[in-house]
C-alpha cells in the first residue's frame, strides 16, 4: 500500500519540528550571543553580536584583566592619600576598599576547579564501589541481597529536601562544619551515596548482559572471583563505566542544596553553582561575564555527552538518573 | 554467622565474599540515607538548637500543630500539589508529541534529537541564567517578543510572586520533557508493526490506531514516568529556588524555615516528615491502583 503524504501534512509536520527547534534553543542562543558581547551591548537587540568579543571569557580565566580592576588605580590614589592620616581615620577607608575589591572578584577558576574536584572525586569512588556492589548483586547468590537491592532503589523516593536537616544536624554533630575542607569532605561523602543508586542500578543491569560463560571459563583456569573482576568484568564493561561515571559526575557538577548549606559561609571553596548564584545576586552581576561563565559550565557536561551520546542514551532510558 | 551454616562450604565462601563487595554500599546508604530519615522523624518533636552544647529540647506535637495551625504552610502546600501536577501532565503531553513526531524519519533528525538533549543535559545553573536574561524585564528579548501579544513589558515576569509560579512550572517542563520523550521513544519503537497493519486492514485511521494500539502499549511507561517525575517534583529544590526565590513550594518553606533567618529546624522537621508521609500514601496509592503492581 503506498500513501500519498498531503502537502498540507507535510508542512505542518515540518512547521512542529521547527517550532520545537526554536522552543528548545532560544534560551541556548542567547547564553552564547550575549557571551560573545562587550558589557555595553549587553542588550542590543538581534540575536548576532554586531561587534563580538571573547572579551567575557578573557576576564573570567584571568588573561586580561577587567576594567574594574582598572579602577583600582583610582583606589591607589586614595590610598597615598590617607596615608598620612591618623589610623583611626585610615581604617573606615581601607576598609570600603577592601570590601569593594571582595563584591568585584569573579574567581572563576577558583568555582570551576572545586566543582572539577569534588564532582569528579565524589563520581570516581561511586563508581569504584559501585563496580564491586553491581556484581555481587548480578552475579553472587548471598543471603539478603533482594532485601539489600530494593533498600538501594528505595533512595530514588527520598529527595534531598527530607535528607538537608537531618544530614546537617548529624555533620554538625560530628564537627564537619567548622572549616570550607570540612565542608567540602561532607559533600564528598554526600554526593557520593547520592549518586550510589543510580551507578549500582545501571551497571548490574550491564553486567547481567555480560555472557557468565567468559567467567566460568577464567575460574576454570584458575581465576579469583576477584581477579574475574579486574581482568574480564572491567575491560568488558567500560563503556558503561564511562557512561555511569558521566551521570555521577552530572549530579555533583548541579548539585546546589547541600552545596549552599555546608560552604555558604566559606567563598574559597564554592562549587560552580553555589558561586555563580550568589555572584548573580551580589553588585558584580554583569550580563556578558555571567552568560559566558555559563557557556563554560556547560562546556565539559556538553563535550562529555557529544562524545557518549550513544551510550548515554540508552542509559538515560536504562533508568540511569536520579534527581 | 549461623544462618550460612545450611549452606556448603562453597557457598558460604561465595556468600561472605558478596557481603564484602556490597559492605561499603550497605554501610553508606544505611547512615547516610536511612539512619538520616529516622533521625529526622526524631527532630521533629524537638526544639532543636543550633549552638554546639545546648541540648535540644523535646516538645511533643507542638512543631506538629504549629505548621497544622500555619496558614502559609497550607497555601505551600496547595502550590507544591499544583506545581507537582502541572508539571508532570505538561511534560507528559509534550514528551508525548515529541515522542510521536521524533519516531518518523526526516531530513535532519539526527540533529534535532541531540538539540532536544540539550535542555535536560545542560548545568541547570546555566540555563537558569539564560532564562532570567531572556525574562529581563523590558531588555529581555523574550520579553519584548511578549509585548507584542499584550504583556506589559515593565513587569517582572520571574520575581512577580503571582506569576513566578507559572514561569517556574513552564521552565521545569522545558528541563524536563527530554527525559519522558526519549523514554517514550524507547517504547514506541518497540512496538509491533503487526498490530498497525492488522488494524490497517480493518480500516482503522491513524486516530483510532492512536487510541488503541499506541496508547494501551505506552500505558505501563507514561504511568512509571508521571510517578518518577511526580516524585521529583513534588521534593524539586533548586529548579524552583534558583529561578525564583519567590514561588513558594514546600521545598523552599523547608529550606528557608531550617538555613534562613532564625532557623528553626524542629519545625523544618516536622514539615519534611508531613511531606515524606504524604508522598508514601500517595505513592502506594497510585502503584497498586495505576501501575497495578
Amino acid at each position: 500500500m503506498v500513501k500519498r503524504k498531503s502537502p498540507i501534512k507535510t508542512f505542518l509536520f515540518y512547521f512542529a519540528i521547527f517550532s520545537l527547534v526554536i522552543f528548545v534553543v532560544y534560551p541556548f542562543a542567547w547564553m552564547l550571543s550575549v557571551s560573545f558581547r562587550y558589557d555595553s551591548d549587553a542588550f542590543d537587540s538581534g540575536i548576532i553580536p554586531k561587534r563580538p568579543t571573547v572579551n567575557a571569557y578573557m576576564e573570567l580565566l584571568g588573561l586580561k584583566e577587567s576594567i574594574r580592576d582598572e579602577l583600582s588605580n583610582e583606589e591607589k590614589q586614595l590610598l597615598d592619600l590617607i596615608k598620612d592620616l591618623p589610623e583611626e581615620q585610615q581604617k573606615p577607608v581601607l576598609e570600603r576598599i577592601y570590601s569593594q575589591r571582595k563584591k568585584e572578584a569573579f574567581p572563576f577558576l577558583r568555582f570551576f576547579l572545586n566543582s572539577l574536584l569534588i564532582a569528579g572525586l565524589s563520581s570516581l569512588v561511586s563508581v569504584i564501589i559501585s563496580v564491586f556492589g553491581a556484581y555481587a548483586f548480578s552475579r553472587i547468590d548471598f543471603p539478603g541481597r533482594g532485601g539489600v537491592q530494593k533498600s538501594v532503589l528505595l533512595v530514588y523516593l527520598f529527595g534531598g529536601t527530607i535528607l538537608a536537616v537531618p544530614l546537617y544536624q548529624i555533620f554538625v554533630k560530628i564537627g564537619m562544619t567548622g572549616s570550607g575542607s570540612k565542608g567540602l569532605i561532607s559533600l564528598f561523602v554526600i554526593y557520593l551515596v547520592q549518586t550510589l543508586p543510580v551507578s549500582l542500578y545501571m551497571l548490574g543491569n550491564y553486567f547481567r548482559t555480560i555472557p557468565e560463560t567468559i567467567e566460568e571459563a577464567a575460574i576454570i583456569d584458575g581465576s579469583s572471583r576477584l581477579g574475574v573482576i579486574t581482568k574480564i568484568i572491567i575491560p568488558l564493561s567500560l563503556p558503561a563505566i564511562i557512561t555511569v561515571f558521566i551521570y555521577a559526575f552530572m549530579i555533583g557538577w548541579n548539585e546546589y542544596l547541600f552545596a549552599s548549606i555546608f560552604i555558604r559561609p566559606y567563598p574559597q571553596f564554592y562549587t560552580l553553582p553555589v558561586g555563580l548564584n550568589e555572584i548573580f545576586y551580589s553588585d558584580h552581576a554583569i550580563w556578558t561575564k555571567m552568560m559566558a561563565a555559563s557557556v563554560m559550565t556547560s562546556i565539559p557536561v556538553i563535550i562529555l555527552f557529544m562524545t557518549m551520546e550513544k551510550y548515554l542514551v540508552g542509559g538515560l532510558t536504562a533508568g540511569g538518573v536520579k534527581e | 554467622m549461623t544462618f550460612l551454616n545450611r549452606y556448603s562450604p562453597l557457598k558460604k565462601k561465595e556468600a561472605i565474599f558478596g557481603w564484602k563487595l556490597v559492605s561499603p554500599t550497605v554501610i553508606l546508604i544505611s547512615v547516610l540515607i536511612l539512619y538520616p530519615v529516622f533521625y529526622n522523624i526524631y527532630l521533629s518533636f524537638f526544639d532543636v538548637s543550633l549552638s554546639i552544647g545546648s541540648e535540644n529540647k523535646f516538645v511533643g506535637l507542638s512543631n506538629y500543630i504549629n505548621i497544622l495551625k500555619d496558614s502559609t504552610f497550607w497555601r505551600s502546600f496547595g502550590t507544591t500539589v499544583a506545581f507537582t501536577l502541572i508539571t508532570v501532565i505538561g511534560s507528559i503531553l509534550l514528551g508525548l508529541g515529541v515522542a510521536l513526531l521524533m519516531n518518523k524519519k526526516f531530513f535532519g533528525r539526527t540533529l534535532v534529537r541531540a538539540l532536544l538533549l540539550l535542555p535536560y543535559v545542560t548545568p541547570l545553573i546555566a540555563i537558569v541564567f539564560s532564562w532570567k536574561y531572556v525574562l529581563l524585564p523590558i531588555d529581555g528579548p523574550l520579553t519584548k517578543f511578549l509585548t507584542l501579544f499584550g504583556f506589559s513589558s515593565g513587569m517582572d515576569i520571574i520575581n512577580d510572586p503571582n506569576n513566578s509560579f507559572i514561569v517556574v512550572s513552564i521552565f521545569n517542563i522545558w528541563r524536563n520533557f527530554p527525559f519522558i520523550y526519549l523514554m517514550i521513544l524507547s517504547k514506541l519503537q518497540a512496538i509491533n508493526e503487526d498490530y498497525y497493519e492488522a488494524a490497517e486492514i480493518d480500516g482503522a485511521n491513524s486516530w483510532q490506531k492512536f487510541l488503541h494500539i499506541t496508547l494501551p502499549e505506552l500505558y505501563f511507561v507514561i504511568g512509571s514516568v508521571a510517578l518518577l517525575r511526580g516524585i521529583w517534583n513534588f521534593y524539586k529544590f533548586d529548579e524552583v529556588y534558583l529561578m525564583s526565590k519567590f514561588a513558594n513550594t514546600l521545598p523552599i518553606y523547608i529550606y528557608e524555615k531550617a538555613f534562613t533567618g532564625v532557623p528553626q529546624q524542629g519545625v523544618a522537621a516536622a514539615i519534611a516528615t508531613l511531606l515524606f508521609l504524604f508522598m508514601m500514601v500517595i505513592i502506594g496509592y497510585y502503584v497498586r491502583k495505576v501501575l497495578k503492581w
